[in-house]
């Protein structure tokens, strides 16, 4: 599976690269949204109705009730804790790097608020930080599960909900299948808001 | 953001709905629609001369806080969840 998605990967940044750069072949919108769209509401349909066929999931679901939430919020305090421990370790702002951080790997909104925030300098470090936690994911999702059944969870932060969601059940199971999407739910919402909370208190 | 929540509670109901039906192997069709989506995720990557021009100049800072972040991460939802019982 690792090594499919691996060539996937390298294939795609390739061809994307070379369409950019080299004539536009095909519209870049049509791979970047459409493809990516479909195949993701395809994935997450197919997600849905594994986890609807399966009697266990939905039970241990109903056990876990709001616990649930834990995920999220510890996601995002972790995180911002990296951040500040980072920025500390790197002697560079210790706000731009807490902020840099609660992107939750949200890489197209980290980078850019970031930037407006704190200059250009640190919005290309929150649009690394935050791309390279969604590559971080994928690529060791099969290994993370092993220190725990929900360190993907933890890896992927805001990114759950879409792209790394079928990898982690995939590894996890289709009982992660709820943690997962709604712990990347609920932090793509306070991403932004979490991002302009530490601006001010610099 | 709609057209996800959408299509996973439909997923789930048509699934909760045919659940005594024989069971389904979906697994190569999970792999296949993983595969195109990880293909568009990197073509989107890949075309975005922002992000790659800014990954070498940034590599070490940004490799410091993301192992930070996601090591945080996991520590945290390791304790709070021992916290609560979640098993």
């Amino acid at each position: 599976m690792i090594k499919y998605i691996m060539i996937a990967l390298t294939l795609g940044v390739v061809a994307g690269y070379l369409n950019n750069n080299f004539g536009n072949v095909i519209a870049n919108s049509w791979v970047s949204s459409y493809l990516f769209d479909f195949s993701l509401i395809f994935l997450l349909f197919i997600m849905g109705f594994a986890f609807g066929l399966d009697k266990e999931a939905i039970a241990k679901m109903k056990r876990t009730g709001l616990k649930i939430l834990i995920f999220p919020f510890s996601v995002a305090f972790g995180s911002i804790l990296g951040g500040l421990v980072g920025g500390l370790i790197l002697g560079i702002n210790v706000f731009a790097s807490m902020a840099v951080s609660a992107g939750y790997g949200w890489y197209t909104l980290a980078g850019p608020m970031v930037g407006q925030l704190f200059g250009t300098e640190f919005g290309a470090l929150g649009f690394t930080v935050n791309f390279l936690r969604e590559l971080l994911t994928i690529t060791t999702a099969s290994l993370t599960v092993k220190i725990d059944k929900y360190a993907p969870i933890a890896f992927g932060g805001a990114t759950t909900m879409d792209t790394t969601l079928p990898i982690i059940v995939r590894y996890s199971g289709s009982e992660a299948l709820i943690t997962a999407f709604s712990s990347g739910f609920t932090l793509s919402i306070i991403a932004p808001f979490t991002i302009i909370a530490i601006s001010t208190l610099r | 953001m709609l057209n996800l929540i959408v299509s996973l509670i439909a997923g789930m109901l048509l699934g909760y709905f045919l659940r005594e039906r024989k069971q389904a192997n979906l697994g190569k069709v999970t792999l296949g629609a993983i595969v195109v989506l990880i293909f568009s995720l990197g073509f989107s990557i890949g075309s975005n001369n922002e992000l790659l021009s800014s990954m070498p100049k940034v590599g070490l800072n940004a490799l410091v806080i993301l192992l930070l972040a996601v090591f945080f991460s996991v520590v945290l939802v390791k304790v709070t969840r021992k916290m609560v019982k979640m098993e």
